[in-house]
């Protein structure tokens, strides 16, 4: 078992609790308005970010912000207009993004890039401090505020786009806001998840409760209650078995959709 | 409730076109038309007509290429959301998931959502009118039934209800009996006849099927390749030669 310093233990937990809440709670969002493509441009951009910031001497999270928030900006009309098909999307975004990285980590010199970037890269438990603490609770904080002030809102644009702007809602405002959260828990989860895996904390957890719940109000609750149940558990096997923990949290993710697949209640006879 | 006084126009467009995006031909061409206060227009045409981008020029959804427009008093020029929430819009029927986590109530109320504006919060009177109008069409007991698991016809009135909860001024209809079998389009058709009498909505219906002209609409146009063929009294357009046309078989030639 790893042994972490009381501090360190206590901001890796805080940091893995906030990022299984922000990334659950976007996720309902991002399952249910097929955004799935975006989210895994986005979370390869934030690598991508996080790599440039590397080569810029500069903090690998402001990186990250700016390269998943750009790719959003970029993302989000091709997708709203659905002229291109998710997965070439998703082809061009993914390559660009890892290209760029590589680019900018060969830029790098010297070799003090290299564990940083790998780091980022699939997330370390050792990474997290009280800044990105603070960071993650201001965003779940205002994610919370986002869903709790315009449920109304997002309930009618995840029903039917065209329905929702048809009543008089300016649904553009809202599906931006969506994507710039989405960046926003990409990339302050990207320390201790890691960029190639964050994506999947975006989504296992809520198409997790999606199996077992009819009412939105019901994903919203558990879909977070399943991203944190994750990354508390990733964060023990990390720590009892010493593996990286954005793996431990992925694997416990995935275990628990296949459960939640197979005891689906939506999913039985009669 | 309204703004405007009786025999006042409600839509007014002036020679509008509107096309989709990488389209070449404008989907509707060259549009005028006017609509006054109370009146249940009816718009009939074949499939691809430009009946259904009729509606989304009219509430704004669409913008437009020429000409311009008025509705409820409002330039469809400056794209006000005002505009739709004071107009209900049923939809064609979609598929929608049936897993998909949204209970019928909550999808009602959002016929609401625009009217009640940001940072509002339905109450008691809102629910009040959910329940009335599942109610009236023939929905009791589906408030917490999940959309997914309704049949079309359920969904249609659903979304039916989901307009009359906005309490429209204008009433966009998009085939809504295409789901309904005989006995519920009856029972749809008184609904929307009462409240039709009691607030005077105006109110605009697209269908392609001749037999699902409602007994409460007063007035026809009928398009074809997005121009208005004919327009007038029901009486008079049911026997016109463009009429004819739509039926099986197109009796009254082209």
């Amino acid at each position: 078992m790893v042994d972490l310093p009381f501090t360190l233990f206590l901001t890796s937990l805080l940091g893995a609790i906030l990022a299984g809440y922000a990334c659950s709670m976007v996720g309902t969002f991002v399952v249910r308005l097929n955004l799935a493509s975006i989210g895994f441009g986005m979370a390869h951009a934030a690598f991508a970010g996080a790599a440039f910031a590397i080569w810029m001497d500069i903090d690998p999270m402001v990186g990250a912000v700016l390269f998943s928030i750009t790719m959003a900006m970029l993302l989000g009309p091709i997708s709203e207009k659905a002229k291109l098909k998710t997965e070439v999307v998703t082809g061009v975004a993914f390559s660009l993004s890892i290209a760029l990285a590589f680019i900018f980590l060969n830029l790098t010199p010297g070799n003090a890039a290299s564990g940083t970037a790998l780091r980022i890269l699939w997330g370390s438990i050792f990474s997290v401090d009280w800044y990105d603490v603070i960071y993650l609770g201001m965003l779940a904080a205002c994610i919370t505020v986002f869903v709790a002030a315009f449920y109304k809102e997002i309930v009618a644009l995840m029903f039917n786009r065209k329905l929702a702007e048809a009543v008089g809602i300016h649904t553009r405002y809202f599906y931006y806001a969506i994507l710039i959260l989405t960046g926003l828990s990409v990339s302050l989860s990207l320390k201790l998840v890691g960029g190639l895996l964050v994506y999947a904390l975006i989504i296992n957890p809520t198409s997790s409760a999606y199996q077992f719940f009819y009412d939105f109000k019901k994903i919203v609750i558990f879909a977070p209650v399943f991203g944190i149940a994750s990354c508390l558990a990733g964060f023990y096997f990390s720590l009892v078995m010493d593996f990286p923990i954005g793996s431990s949290i992925v694997i416990i993710c995935a275990i628990m959709f296949a459960v939640s697949v197979a005891f689906s209640p939506k999913r039985r006879r009669g | 409730m309204s703004h405007l006084k009786e025999n006042e126009l409600v839509i007014k467009l002036d020679g509008i076109s509107t096309i989709y995006e990488g389209e070449r031909n404008p989907a509707v061409h060259d549009i005028d038309l006017m609509v006054r206060k109370g009146e249940f227009l009816c718009v009939l045409g074949p499939n691809g007509a430009g009946k259904t981008t009729l509606l989304e020029a009219v509430n704004g959804i669409l913008p437009l290429t020429s000409g311009s427009g008025r509705v409820l008093g409002m330039d469809l020029e400056k794209k006000d959301h005002s505009i739709r929430k004071r107009t209900g819009y049923v939809i064609q029927n979609f598929d929608i998931d049936p897993l998909a986590p949204f209970l019928v109530k909550d999808i009602v109320m959002g016929g609401r959502a625009g009217k009640l504006g940001l940072l509002s919060f339905p109450g008691k009177k809102e629910w009040a009118l959910v329940a009335r109008y599942l109610e009236e069409f023939g929905l009791i007991g589906f408030d917490k039934r999940p959309v997914g698991k309704l049949s079309g016809g359920e969904f249609q009135r659903m979304l039916l209800a989901r307009a009359m909860v906005q309490e429209p001024e204008l009433l966009l209809l998009d085939e809504p009996f295409s789901n309904l079998d005989a006995k519920m389009r009856g029972t749809v058709e008184d609904v929307l006849t009462k409240y039709h009498n009691k607030t005077n909505f105006t109110a605009v219906m697209v269908s392609h099927d001749i037999g699902n002209i409602p007994r409460i609409c007063d007035r026809i146009i009928i398009i074809d390749n997005g121009r208005i063929v004919a327009d007038g009294k029901k009486e008079d357009i049911l026997g016109s030669k463009e009429f004819l046309a739509l039926l099986p078989g197109g009796m009254g030639g082209k």
